[in-house]
């Protein structure tokens, strides 16, 4: 199921080959089927992941109001999608490269490709974080 | 109030040599009622992610977007009796949306290969239309500035020969010009790979001026793939262009046996008017 992201087909975004998430508390359940995978369909593998720190999706936000110069009136948050932002092709890698300067880290393509809203990048930065702590 | 079905006589589609470029410019289109007919265009689902945009500038520039992809593709009449709202969408594997032909295995004779890119910005969205060819398209604002230092930038994403080629203007107002419009093709050449941004990393293929024989059909911009070579093809053509003094655009689509690109440009209101603005050989 890929929900429909929006008018334009940026090469950048494309949406993600997984269920939309559900929250729980501070938990965040994601579950996708890897169409690679030799495992039977009805077993689908299960990912626990903890969602990222507010302090992080809120300087993602600061980032990403910064880039698209958001007028006051328009809210973002973690569930923000780029593109309904109006962040076009270049704003897109223009606010991932304010990402990973703000935050220390490199985000390779296939991961980039992956981002389709604030939470999702928020979610990438902690990962890479913690990758090279 | 007017009939959508008959506004204007069927488009030629475009021939093998032919790209077709329509552009809409959102600032012109500002009566609720035609806005609200554009709503009346689209699928269920496309209307839930209208209605889910908060921003009413930013819900119609998408809305807007929809119709042009809708109203031009139905201009073409491919197939009798097809309305803008009529046209079904999918994505294919890496996002890029496609236009579905509605049992097509009953069509004598077969539905033509069209294809279709949507390139988006604030100011003006663009669908750019060929037979038989994927098509990438892009279009950015002239005065559009970066946030990011442009080599900075260059060196994190660009290709080395790409760098040296900005790093030697000295005038930074055209090495920003020429930074945009170089974005703008590659962008062009991995929207037409259709792969999705990771498909072609832009640091993984230069965009290569050759020195321009002025008699030559030849563009003049090539692909020099960089690694991978049998997974960067490179048998593409590409126009650049500039849309209503505002925007620089770049189309990018199969080559055509050394011919050059012949770009129709057709500035359009969808429902309303539409305006060849230029044949360019």
């Amino acid at each position: 199921m890929a929900s429909f992201t929006g008018a334009s087909s940026s090469a950048l975004i494309s949406p993600r080959q997984c269920l939309a998430p559900t929250k729980i508390s501070g938990l965040k359940l994601v579950s996708f089927s890897n169409s690679r995978s030799n495992l039977p369909l009805s077993f689908r593998r299960l990912q626990v992941s903890c969602a990222a720190k507010p302090e992080t999706v809120e300087k993602v936000c600061d980032i990403v109001r910064k880039q698209l110069a958001l007028k006051d009136d328009i809210s973002v948050s973690g569930e923000s999608k780029f593109a309904a932002l109006g962040a076009d092709s270049l704003d897109t890698v223009e606010i991932v490269m304010g990402l990973e300067e703000a935050f220390g880290i490199t985000v390779e393509e296939e991961s980039a490709q992956t981002i389709a809203t604030v939470q999702d990048a928020a979610d990438l930065i902690e990962k890479l974080c913690e990758k090279s702590a | 109030m007017f009939s959508t079905s008959n506004l204007f006589s069927p488009i030629k589609l475009p021939s093998q040599m032919e790209t077709h470029l329509w552009y809409s410019l959102p600032n012109e289109i500002k009566t609720e009622s035609l806005l609200s007919q554009y709503v009346d265009l689209l699928s269920p689902l496309e209307k839930d992610h209208i209605f889910s945009i908060s921003s009413h500038e930013l819900q119609k520039s998408a809305l807007i977007a929809r119709a042009l992809v809708r109203t031009t593709i139905s201009r073409y009449q491919i197939g009798s009796q097809v309305s803008p709202r009529s046209l079904e969408f999918k994505k294919n594997a890496h996002g890029k949306p496609e236009v579905i032909w509605q049992n097509s295995d009953d069509w004598h004779p077969p539905p033509p290969r069209l294809h279709f890119n949507l390139s988006h910005t604030s100011s003006l969205i663009a669908c750019g239309v060929t037979v038989d060819s994927p098509i990438g398209v892009d279009v950015e604002e002239k005065q559009r500035t970066m946030k990011n230092n442009i080599l900075s930038f260059a060196k994190r994403y660009f290709s080395c020969e790409e760098v040296e080629l900005l790093s030697a203007i000295s005038d930074p107002e055209v090495q920003r010009q020429e930074f945009i419009k170089l974005w703008t093709l590659k962008e062009a050449y991995v929207k037409a790979l259709g792969r999705g941004f990771s498909g072609a990393p832009f640091n993984t293929f230069t965009i290569r001026f050759s020195s321009m024989n002025p008699d030559s059909e030849d563009s003049g911009i090539m692909i020099v793939p960089l690694e991978n070579p049998s997974d960067l093809t490179t048998n593409w053509q590409f126009a650049q262009l500039e849309l209503g003094g505002s925007h620089y655009a770049a189309i990018c689509r199969e080559s055509n046996g050394g011919a050059s690109m012949k770009v129709i440009v057709r500035k359009t209101i969808p429902l309303v008017e539409e305006q060849i603005i230029s044949e360019i050989n």
